[in-house]
């Protein structure tokens, strides 16, 4: 008999189909792992059980009894417990409260019982108590808290739900060794209990060492539920990977090709790869800051380097560093040759760079403008002008945005008439105007339809070859593959592989971000 | 500055001095400023002086931690001033058309805050149920609220009755009542501390995103908070009505800004999720002892504002710059 199924079930955000048939069937007394690459579904799948997010069709049945999950409050009243990725913690409260704080006991009905939320946490620490290193108390506030420990707690707080189901949504992500092993042994007696537990994580050693059964989801499809005795690791990663395990489409037209290449970098630009003969655009070495550690690699112009790899492992965070948005720690940085102070976004654009970001309503779009003042801000930033003649914009500002083929109404029409995709065509057409040397692209066409996607590669590319160094960083491995020249592999804030000519294939790609976040002994 | 001492390098027992008590720097400008108001002015550390700043400033005191509670969650009441006023005009009007007898005194009283947990149930409702943005939301009930307050006393001065005012200001067995109300309002604010709904407050002003996945019921949480709010909204008039001895529609719009002065000179955070009552009740008499600072250095009263205005800047920047040393 199943504990939980879930039956095609199915989530959209706009244009992106998060999921578009989700199945799943958990029985009783397992442990069953869902694995999937970057967005294909899994999170937005274990969303739903919580009752955070709204499906938009499909039926959820608990004890064969199909349910509504409306709430949080719901799904914790049906008996689910979940573990969230990103954490479900507050910073300043403590250890204890944290872990009861769905259910905090009370005396005399309003009075926060202390002394039982103490016990209560004990019991939740105990199994881990030699694991949870130093300044870990029930009294402890979370926010002075390692990343470890604070994922310890969050462990702690759904196991404290004392649910039959179990949702481990990556629990595992930033534990040493002996952490993972204490969880596991929790996780099996659990199971012993008769709990059915979900569990997800991106490392091969995990899954296979403490799993019953393997579902694999791909581009918000259940593809494939199998016994983890009865799979291995190859055919787990083929069957995320798809049909297609042929050759990325190469996507240089010009690899070599450096001939009609002038410009010449001023210190000669040393061609540390040894096969691109063209300068050295962007030099970065020894760069650490607040996600990554020790990032160092050169870009060629007309160049394009991805950035792969899980989600969230530094890449984005490297590229906001370059842009002036994050602070570095160390590392130098040099464009050309020269060396660069990025310390700001001002900075940054005044040294060349330029910067897309997927997520257009924080970092790109000016809400509730005009379309035309949305192409323009860079050329004010770079030209340094005091007064804008509208007459005198324009005729910048259209030739750019007709190459990018944006529809749009007049110049004067606000952004948000426009959809996503054109709306990331106006924040595109801003590095149009005036060019940067390099181009920093953090997933630039998330939420973004297929076509619009298909023209802003082509752009892309053809920015390259015109010679504009580009950085892409793209939570879809498709995009590496079929646009990026080279793919450093990021794991854990630093690369932990390049990929370059034949060797970037769909299949080395999942191996090297998948293979490299079995952690080494600690 | 004489806190820098007592802070030297923002060393570990500092540090954690100040996670556990925010307060902390606020109390060192606490008593600097007693300090300086008994070297210009002796007289000023008196009994009888005390006593009169207490009954004062008892009002922005717990109008202080009316707004604590709201800023907890990371919202903000831009209303408590209006309804600080509404309820002085009611409890004023109900005694005058009642007799001022002192049990249709107490009833009064509880009429008063009963409005004022209704008020904050209306910005609760606003705020939290209709998902409005809490500044605005509250502006705009605190003119609502005003226009009440105006409608049921046009103008300002009708007159307490004598049991009210003799009682704010008498004493019972020789302890003064402003004495005692503060003390039964310290040991409210104590047992309160350890209220689940508190605790509640912080969660939400943390994280609501954390705290709606953890299964809070965070909207009910919010607007618990504005009744709370509203019910200390409505004790503060309640101590201004004692202390004025009379009605005013408009007396609550000037205290407004003070009170959320005086939660960030108290070191809660604006942003929600940290803070102490503690700190605001001292934030509230650093704003008295400025004011009676820069009357006793003999400010000419056309400069007092900007004396006045510069001293919690200063207040505000020392408290910022010990608290950010101390966290790096």
């Amino acid at each position: 008999m199943s504990k939980l199924v879930l039956r095609d079930v199915r989530k959209a955000y706009g244009a992106t189909v998060a999921l578009a048939n989700g199945a799943l069937e958990l029985a009783e007394g397992e442990v069953h792992v869902l694995i999937g690459s970057n967005g294909s579904g899994k999170s937005t799948l274990c969303k739903i059980v919580a009752g955070s997010v709204r499906p938009d069709g499909g039926e959820v049945l608990l004890d064969g009894q199909p349910v509504t999950v409306s709430g949080p409050q719901a799904s914790h009243a049906l008996g689910i417990g979940i573990f969230y990725q990103e954490l479900s913690l507050a910073a300043h409260r403590t250890v204890a409260e944290n872990i009861s704080l769905a259910r905090l006991p009370v005396k005399g009905g309003l009075f926060v019982d202390r002394q039982r939320a103490r016990t209560i946490a004990a019991r939740y620490i105990a199994p881990f108590a030699d694991v949870v290193g130093a300044g870990f108390s029930p009294d402890a506030e979370v926010g002075s808290l390692r990343a470890d420990q604070r994922q310890l707690v969050e462990i702690m707080k759904t196991l404290a739900s004392e649910a039959p189901v179990l949702i481990f949504d990556e629990p595992t992500s930033a534990l040493d060794r002996a952490q993972v092993d204490r969880f596991f042994e929790e996780l099996r007696r659990l199971r012993g209990e008769g709990r059915s537990i979900v569990f997800i994580s991106h490392r091969m050693d995990e899954i296979f060492n403490i799993g019953d059964r393997v579902t694999v989801i791909r581009d918000g499809r259940t593809v494939a539920t199998k016994t983890i005795a009865e799979t291995n690791q190859a055919e787990v990663i083929a069957a995320m990977v798809g049909e297609n395990r042929e050759f990325a489409i190469p996507a240089t037209s010009d690899e070599g090709a450096a001939t009609g290449n002038e410009l010449q970098a001023p210190d000669g630009a040393p061609q540390s790869e040894g096969e691109s003969a063209r300068p050295v655009a962007l030099q970065v070495e020894n760069l650490t800051g607040s996600g990554f550690a020790d990032v160092s690699f050169s870009l060629h112009e007309g160049e394009i380097l991805g950035f792969g790899g899980l989600h969230g492992q530094g890449q984005s965070a490297v590229l906001r560093a370059l842009y002036g948005t994050d602070t570095t720690l160390s590392g130098t940085i040099s464009l050309a040759g020269r060396q660069s102070e990025v310390s700001s976004p001002r900075r940054a654009i005044r040294e060349g760079f330029g910067y897309v970001s997927g997520d257009r309503g924080r970092d790109g779009v000016i809400s509730g403008r005009p379309i035309l003042e949305n192409v323009m801000p860079v050329h004010f930033v770079k030209s340094r002008r005091p007064l804008a003649v509208p007459s005198r914009l324009n005729e910048q500002a259209i030739p750019a945005l007709s190459a990018l083929r944006t529809k749009f109404a007049t110049l004067m029409h606000p952004i948000s008439s426009l959809s996503g995709g054109n709306q990331q065509k106006v924040v595109i057409a801003r590095w149009l105007i005036d060019r940067p040397r390099v181009l920093l692209l953090d997933d630039p066409t998330k939420g973004i339809d297929l076509s619009t996607k298909t023209e802003l590669f082509a752009l892309i590319r053809e920015l390259a070859a015109e010679g504009m160094a580009i950085l892409l960083y793209s939570s879809e491995d498709a995009e590496l593959l079929g646009n990026a020249d080279r793919i450093l592999v990021f794991n854990g804030g630093a690369i932990s592989r390049e990929l370059q000519g034949a060797a970037r294939t769909r299949f080395n790609l999942y191996e090297a971000a998948y293979s490299a976040a079995e952690r080494a002994a600690s | 500055m004489t806190q820098a001492s007592f802070f030297p390098g923002g060393s570990q027992a500092a540090r954690g001095l100040l996670a556990r008590f925010p307060f902390m720097p606020a109390l060192l400008i606490l008593i600097a400023l007693i300090v300086l108001n008994g070297v210009f002015e002796p007289n000023s550390l008196s009994y009888r002086a005390i006593r009169g700043l207490v009954s004062t400033y008892l009002a922005l005191m717990l109008l202080a931690v009316a707004q604590t509670y709201v800023v907890y969650a990371a919202d903000i009441d831009l209303s408590i001033g209006a309804i600080l006023s509404l309820v002085n005009v009611s409890v004023i009007v109900l005694l005058d058309i009642f007799g001022g007898s002192p049990a249709m005194v107490l009833l009064a009283c509880v009429a008063g805050v009963g409005i004022g947990a209704l008020c904050g149930l209306v910005n609760g409702l606003v705020v939290a149920g209709l998902r409005l943005q809490a500044i605005v939301a509250t502006f705009a009930t605190s003119i609502l609220f005003t226009g009440l307050a105006l409608y049921v006393l046009p103008v300002a001065g009708t007159p307490a009755p004598a049991a009210f005012w003799r009682t704010y200001g008498g004493s019972f067995f020789g302890v003064p009542f402003v004495f005692a109300a503060a003390v039964v309002t310290a040991i409210v604010l104590y047992l309160l501390a350890r209220a689940r709904l508190i605790t509640q407050l912080l969660a939400v002003g943390d994280d609501a995103q954390a705290a709606f996945q953890s299964g809070l019921p965070v909207t009910a949480i919010r607007i618990k908070g504005y009744v709370l709010c509203g019910v200390f909204a409505a004790l503060a008039a309640l101590c201004v009505t004692g202390d004025t001895a009379s009605g005013d529609p408009l007396v609550g719009g000037k205290m407004v800004l003070n009170s959320v002065a005086a939660v960030v000179l108290g070191g809660t955070a604006l942003s929600g999720g940290f803070g102490s009552v503690v700190g605001s009740v001292i934030g509230a008499l650093i704003i008295g002892l400025i004011s009676s600072l820069v009357f006793f250095v003999g400010t000419p009263s056309e400069w007092q504002n900007l004396v006045q205005g510069l001293a919690i800047l200063i207040a505000l920047m020392v408290g910022v710059l010990v608290g950010r040393k101390d966290k790096s």
